[in-house]
């Protein structure tokens, strides 16, 4: 049994922790291949910041700072990591009863560490090392959620909002580096491919299973289909299919919820989906972030904001 | 303590003596003698050098941030989040006091509980003209909504918090009973922690009695309230949400219980049963802890503005659906001119003398008494009845003559409105200050559950005045608060 609204808080917690580690992972690359002579590092760079704020066409090393600091520290930019962070404590504060201690913890220490006056001192003297920090200690929470929550109820709404979200931003990154683009100009270029793997936290995972050639045909088809590779497009509809199984009422199995519906569809689509077939994969991409939305909405419209009397006894 | 630790600073903390003042101290006698019973401790104490404490207090006072212990103080544009300044250094009440307290307490929740039954009831105490009809039916707390309705166990205070002060002599006064929704309780839990991590030696080996229960007894108090025919009943904590300041303590019961929090927007009333929006349908709600105000628990029957409650609460209430705890109503069993009854109140229902004695309270409504607090405006405290957490209140020693004139305008236009007590001098007990350790005003507010029987958690809420002289205990005018440490009795020895 679970509060309506417990569960919509813990739903956004997981995306909004996930979306912080998202752009700090960004973030940290951007700043990085910025520093490269190499001009395709900066190309890639702001494509892929293209997907979450706006970028001028030429970006020098000072602009790109720029970006990332309001992207990272900036609390009136809706999607910066701090925004974020701070909505997930809020949320956290709000279901402090649902959530174990150490769970919690981790998130308020990171929040007080990133609000803290010290915090854009530390992010402009060494920022990677900031954003490093951050992803580890997001990484401490979602090791904490997972060993001492409940893997119940709650820590699925949790890993729903994670999962979606994760399968929403790398769709989004995909589509901005590789949408139109594979057929007409393809990202060749060794250094960019890297960086996009490096942004899909996917590198050395992307190694082991194809080696240092990198080909963005295999890239796509990693960071789209891989089946155990936790970043994957087909990995994080694969969970949220999982969860929504599980959070179904007991004896509907001959009515599936509509979200598990939505979420099992889709993982088929990528089940059976093969990108020889399709000269661009926008196609694939777009109907990707479609379906997440359709998902989204069809969580909160079955678990969250029912219609009261479809719930009232007669 | 910044930096460099200098042999000043590895100096004990403590010193033998301070010059005890006018009011009573716990740790030391006006002679200046150490009481027997924090012998131990002052020992252990003097053994940490201010350096040590200071450490200790730095460790404590991170780790309830950590936590999220804080409350939130709106101002500047931006909501902050502070933690209540918490004092290490622990107060000790002997056996035989709490013994005294015990009894004085249950008491007197015994004769309020029957008060309030008969109130909602027959009125028979207003008819025998023990109180004056007036003062109770036209107390601004009064909920004549509540008249008739069945309260289990007539247990219409589920939960209380009474406002404990010592006299010159030592001996405890009740100065409020506080039967609406008290708080605290999350820090004295909170406090006992940090204690027994700061201080496990000493703690170890005092016998403090476990106030670690405290939870568990109020989820059971809250079940002894629910029908029979509900054997395992729904029981939530209503909240009235995030920017509650209290918030944390709602939050931290309803994890320790094992309870949902509810704010009103997941409740639904139907058919007069009260339901909580859950992911999977609707779910009936037995027993509601409610931390939400008389007056905004139910737009429809109480303030219509309301959006912290759930529209038709009441009425299922009325129709016995569910259980609201503490019940409606019982503000007016600890209005401040009611309290000047207590004591005929206790002797009324149960036959018995007061065992802890009220500080002594003025009614202005009675002429007599009137004139004598118009004359001696400059020695009282003079409170407005319905008012509470300070406000509306002139302390006669610290107002200007202009002050206190215009106080007189206004009790001599409505005198029914305002009650008048002697300025009292708050015991002092030894508190952490920079380093030394100083004597500081304290109250004490130990925490009551009554259901189908009542309980006293052996333990309770020290509130602090931080600031030197300083009589304020309340947490937003500087005050803060400290463990306190009930000691088990001989009997108890092994």
């Amino acid at each position: 049994m679970m509060l309506a609204r417990v569960a919509d808080s813990l739903y956004w917690i997981g995306r909004y922790i996930e979306r912080a580690e998202h752009h700090s992972r960004l973030c940290d690359v951007m700043l990085t291949a910025a520093l490269d002579q190499n001009d395709a590092g900066v190309t890639v760079a702001r494509r892929a910041a293209s997907a979450v704020v706006d970028v001028k066409a030429v970006m020098g090393a000072e602009a790109t700072m720029g970006a990332a600091r309001s992207l990272v520290l900036d609390r009136r930019n809706e999607r910066s990591v701090v925004t974020s962070l701070a909505r997930a404590r809020e949320n956290a504060r709000q279901v402090r009863d649902q959530i174990t201690s150490e769970t919690w913890e981790r998130l308020n220490l990171l929040y007080l560490r990133v609000v803290s006056p010290t915090a854009d001192r530390a992010f402009v003297r060494g920022p990677s090392a900031f954003l490093q920090s951050i992803i580890a200690d997001l990484h401490l929470f979602n090791g904490a959620a997972d060993a001492t929550m409940s893997h119940g109820q709650g820590w699925r709404f949790l890993l729903l909002g994670i999962h979606l979200e994760r399968a929403q931003l790398i769709a989004r990154l995909l589509n901005v580096c590789y949408g139109d683009q594979l057929a007409k100009s393809p990202l060749e270029d060794h250094m960019t491919q890297v960086s996009v793997l490096r942004m899909a936290c996917g590198l050395e995972p992307y190694l082991r299973v194809y080696t240092a050639d990198i080909d963005s045909r295999l890239l796509l088809q990693f960071l789209l289909f891989d089946l155990e590779f936790p970043h994957s497009v087909r990995f994080c509809i694969e969970r949220m299919e999982e969860h929504l199984r599980n959070l179904a009422p007991p004896g509907a199995a001959a009515a599936r919820s509509r979200p598990e519906r939505l979420a099992a569809r889709l993982s088929g689509t990528l089940e059976f989906a093969d990108l020889e077939e399709t000269l661009a994969p926008a196609a694939l991409l777009s109907a990707v972030a479609q379906e997440c939305s359709a998902i989204h909405h069809a969580i909160i419209e079955t678990f969250v904001s029912y219609p009261l009397e479809q719930r009232l006894k007669a | 303590m910044k930096s460099g630790r200098t042999s000043a600073a590895r100096a004990p903390a403590i010193a033998p003596f301070y010059p005890v003042e006018r009011a009573y101290d716990d740790m030391f006698t006006a002679e200046g003698t150490l009481r027997p019973h924090y012998r131990q401790l002052h020992g252990r104490m003097s053994a940490l050098s201010a350096a040590e404490l200071a450490d200790r207090q730095r460790t404590l006072e991170q780790s309830f941030l950590l936590q999220g212990i804080t409350f939130t103080v709106y101002g500047g544009g931006e909501a902050t989040e502070r933690i209540i300044p918490t004092d290490l250094f622990p107060r000790i009440i002997p056996a035989t006091e709490w013994a005294l307290i015990e009894k004085g307490l249950t008491q007197r929740l015994r004769a309020l509980n029957a008060f309030l039954a008969d109130v909602y009831g027959g009125q028979k105490i207003l008819a025998d003209g023990v109180l004056p009809r007036d003062l109770v039916l036209g107390a601004a707390s009064y909920r004549r909504e509540m008249q008739g309705i069945y309260v289990p166990y007539d247990a219409y205070v589920n939960v209380s918090g009474a406002d404990l002060i010592r006299g010159e002599d030592g001996g405890f006064f009740v100065l409020e009973d506080n039967l609406r929704v008290p708080s605290g309780v999350s820090y004295m839990l909170a406090n006992r922690e940090a204690a027994k991590r700061t201080f496990p030696e000493i703690f170890r080996s005092a016998r403090v009695r476990p106030v670690e229960r405290y939870p568990d007894l109020l989820l059971a108090a809250l079940k002894s309230l629910a029908p029979e025919w509900r054997p395992d009943p729904q029981i939530v904590v209503l909240t009235p949400g995030v920017f509650n300041s209290a918030y944390y303590e709602h939050a931290y019961l309803a994890r320790l219980m094992g309870v949902p929090l509810v704010e009103g927007r997941d409740l639904v009333v139907h058919d007069n049963i009260v339901h909580m929006r859950t992911t999977s349908g609707l779910r009936a709600v037995d027993v509601i802890y409610r931390r939400v105000d008389d007056d905004f628990i139910d737009p429809l029957t109480f303030r219509r503005d309301s959006i912290l409650g759930a529209a038709g609460l009441f009425n299922a209430y009325r129709a016995g659906n569910v259980v609201i705890a503490n019940a409606p109503g019982t503000g007016v069993a600890d209005d401040k001119a009611v309290y000047a009854y207590v004591p005929d109140i206790i002797h009324y229902y149960l036959g018995e003398d007061p065992v802890l004695p009220n500080v002594k309270t003025f009614l202005c409504r009675n002429p007599v008494e009137l004139n004598h607090v118009l004359a001696n405006l400059d020695k009282l405290v003079v409170k407005a009845v319905g008012a509470s957490g300070g406000y509306g209140m002139l302390v006669g020693p610290h107002a200007t003559l202009a002050e206190r004139r215009a106080f007189a305008q206004r009790l001599k236009a409505d005198p029914t409105n305002y009650i008048a007590q002697p300025t009292i001098h708050l015991s002092t007990a030894p508190c952490l200050v920079e380093g030394r350790i100083e004597p500081r005003h304290v109250d004490l507010r130990p925490f009551l559950l009554a259901g189908s029987k009542i309980t006293v958690v052996p333990g309770a809420l020290t509130r602090v005045a931080l600031r030197r002289g300083s009589l304020v205990v309340n947490s937003s005018q500087g005050g803060g608060s400290k463990d306190t440490w009930v000691l088990a009795g001989s009997e108890a020895k092994p």
